[in-house]
């Protein structure tokens, strides 16, 4: 399955991705769902937020922080599915279900593949205002994909 | 030798392209390619320097030497999630 969707993300989707990764039992499933907030940090009023991804990079990329999940905590299963295109606010921009036997497996591996989205995964957002405005969305926290690897001026 | 580059989000607006072709002298690296691309695309001037590489859709620092038939791309600061 592609990780990134041009289809809405609705709630009943969350439960159904939370229920497939309980094949057997776990004891603890974690979901993180992300909603498109109505106010930027600049008090401005939001209307949508229009995600554009570099497709193939992107579920590459995702891939391959799923795996670095699976290789750094005990997990049972993962699964993530990003939006991209138009996101009304109030709607689900993204998911990402973790199970596994232990609680703070699960929510460190959650907040570890969030964390890493936001940092690596080419994902853009424009962002669409009340006035009739928009611009692209400048992410400060996200640094070098290349971490401390190479340094860069 | 002939590189592909891809632009997104406010680096294709500023270009007003989403893809080019650039022929790069044999054992260009990736600052080559930003110096050549800047040379085409004046707006691009003073924009790329929070840009990061990818090369063939892996991240690359952009010393990294290039080869002909390359697809390079350059990728803004991302803000999913």
């Amino acid at each position: 399955m592609p990780y990134l969707t041009r289809h809405i993300i609705a709630w009943e989707r969350v439960a159904a991705l939370g229920r497939g990764t309980t094949p057997r039992a776990c004891g603890a499933v974690v979901t993180f769902v992300g909603v498109v907030r109505p106010d930027d940090d600049g008090g401005r009023t939001v209307v949508a937020l229009d995600y554009e991804a570099y497709d193939a990079m992107a579920e590459d990329q995702i891939d391959r922080l799923v795996t670095e999940a699976q290789d750094r905590w005990p997990l049972d299963a993962v699964e993530l599915e990003h939006r991209v295109g138009p996101v009304e606010v109030g709607q689900i921009s993204v998911v990402i279900v973790v199970a596994a036997q232990h609680r703070a497996d699960a929510y460190a591996a959650s907040m570890f593949l969030m964390d890493e989205i936001k940092r690596v995964v080419p994902i853009w957002k424009h962002t669409r205002y009340d006035d009739g405005t928009s611009e692209w969305a400048m992410c400060a926290s996200a640094m070098d994909p290349l971490g401390a690897m190479h340094a860069h001026v | 030798m002939i590189v592909r580059i891809k632009l997104f989000a406010w680096l294709r607006d500023a270009a007003g392209t989403e893809e080019c072709r650039m022929e790069l002298c044999p054992g260009a690296s990736g600052l080559d390619a930003k110096a050549a691309l800047t040379d085409r695309y004046a707006r691009l001037r003073g924009v790329v320097d929070h840009v990061r590489l990818a090369v063939n859709r892996e991240y690359r620092s952009w010393e990294s030497p290039l080869a002909d038939g390359d697809e390079l791309s350059l990728i803004p600061p991302v803000s999913g999630g």
